[in-house]
């Protein structure tokens, strides 16, 4: 099982694919960071070639390979008697004897006004961690996929009202479906400044609205390649990367990584190389019956 | 040694170190989780210079609204008993280091 289908994600299941291993691939391709690129730098492609091309052909070859792409997040994952367990956005779970990680680096912040300034005075990065701060006071969660609506969801549980803002919502029915009758109001635009005082007061909205709240949960993507990994037991580095060997195994038995999750390059060509080492390492493990 | 820190004995802790490291933390925050052991790390190589602790703001959150925290890992830096540094997330111990050393 593979989570991420960038660069790496998709290169590993390839090699996993053809090395007859059953292969899944979870992710969207708009997560990688190879969607909006250009590339001029990569062997054997001359002139300029759009990220999002590559991604689309690289798909294509996985599922010809064999391999099963599932476009969705993984919201959660665990380790369960020598396999694993990774919940999907539709809360579909998914088992494999081995997991691949190459979910890049999920960016974390929004960059508007008041976003730095009011850290840890109403602004958050994890509702998990600060749900209990928030007790019935209005807040209002930012983001486009399944950890906005994971957060939002949680937190109708504490505040008095949740509000989403996101204008390009990306997650699956299910999820939605969830998050609406657990009480979230949504609201379709985007969060342009946070403003207060001392404390975080209000929001200013993109269509010009302002909204009245005491917290701000900051929430992009799906579930950081960091939560993914501790839930798996790994112990990432501080700037949530993880470390692998050169067979792309991290601490954790069963478990390998690859691309921007592993530092730096941030390169393509160093994302494909490693996803075609993890997509063998993985495939020979889960093969093994170690 | 990490001494844990509860609403009781927090003041007297802060009291009794010249200059006091309070780790507010979480069991369900990913982050704490791994700041816990810069903590840990921190509080051996800092002995007998300064007071490293850790307060759980799920048990005691009479210290937590004392002072308004919000997100946590959030570090505490105390000086004679007073606040003079707040440090809201994750950080590396090179990076807390140094704010322990300046104040």
């Amino acid at each position: 099982m593979i989570i991420g289908a960038g660069p790496a994600g998709l290169q590993a299941a390839i090699h996993a694919a053809k090395r007859k291993a059953d292969t899944v691939v979870i992710g969207k391709e708009m997560g990688s960071a190879l969607f909006e690129a250009k590339i001029e730098n990569y062997f054997g492609l001359a002139g300029v070639t759009k990220g999002a091309d590559l991604l689309a052909t690289g798909q294509e070859q996985a599922e010809s390979a064999g391999a099963k792409v599932i476009r969705q997040n993984a919201t959660s994952a665990r380790q369960e008697d020598g396999s694993f367990a990774v919940v999907l956005e539709s809360g579909t779970e998914i088992r494999a004897r081995a997991v691949i990680l190459a979910t890049g680096i999920t960016r974390k912040k929004l960059n508007i006004p008041g976003e730095a300034e009011f850290l840890g005075r109403g602004v958050s990065y994890c509702a998990t961690c600060d749900c209990s701060f928030h007790r019935d006071v209005p807040v209002v969660i930012a983001g486009d996929e399944s950890e906005a609506a994971v957060s939002a969801e949680l937190m109708t549980k504490y505040a008095s009202t949740v509000y989403w803002a996101s204008d390009s919502r990306d997650v699956d029915d299910a999820l939605m479906e969830k998050t609406v009758a657990a009480g979230v109001r949504i609201l379709d635009t985007t969060i342009a400044e946070i403003v207060g005082t001392e404390k975080v007061t209000a929001v200013r909205m993109a269509d010009g609205t302002e909204i009245e709240a005491k917290g701000v949960f900051i929430e992009l993507g799906g579930k950081s390649s960091a939560d993914l990994a501790m839930d798996l037991g790994i112990l990432p580095e501080i700037d949530d990367t993880l470390k692998v060997s050169p067979d792309c195994a991290t601490e954790i038995e069963g478990v390998f990584a690859c691309g921007d999750v592993t530092g730096k390059p941030w390169q393509l060509a160093k994302a494909v190389g490693q996803g075609a080492v993890a997509g063998l390492s993985a495939a020979e493990y889960a093969k093994s019956g170690r | 040694m990490v001494t844990e820190l509860t609403n009781q004995n927090f003041e007297e802790f802060i009291g009794n170190n010249k200059v006091a490291l309070i780790d507010c933390w979480a069991p369900w925050c990913g982050p704490c989780r791994r700041m816990g052991p810069i903590i840990e790390d921190l509080a051996n190589e800092l002995a007998g210079k300064v007071g490293v602790a850790k307060l759980n703001t799920d048990d005691n959150g009479a210290i937590a609204v004392k002072f308004s925290i919000s997100a946590i890992p959030t570090l505490l830096i105390f000086k004679d008993g007073i606040l003079v540094q707040t440090l809201v997330g994750l950080r590396s111990k090179e990076d807390i280091k140094a704010y322990v050393m300046s104040v």
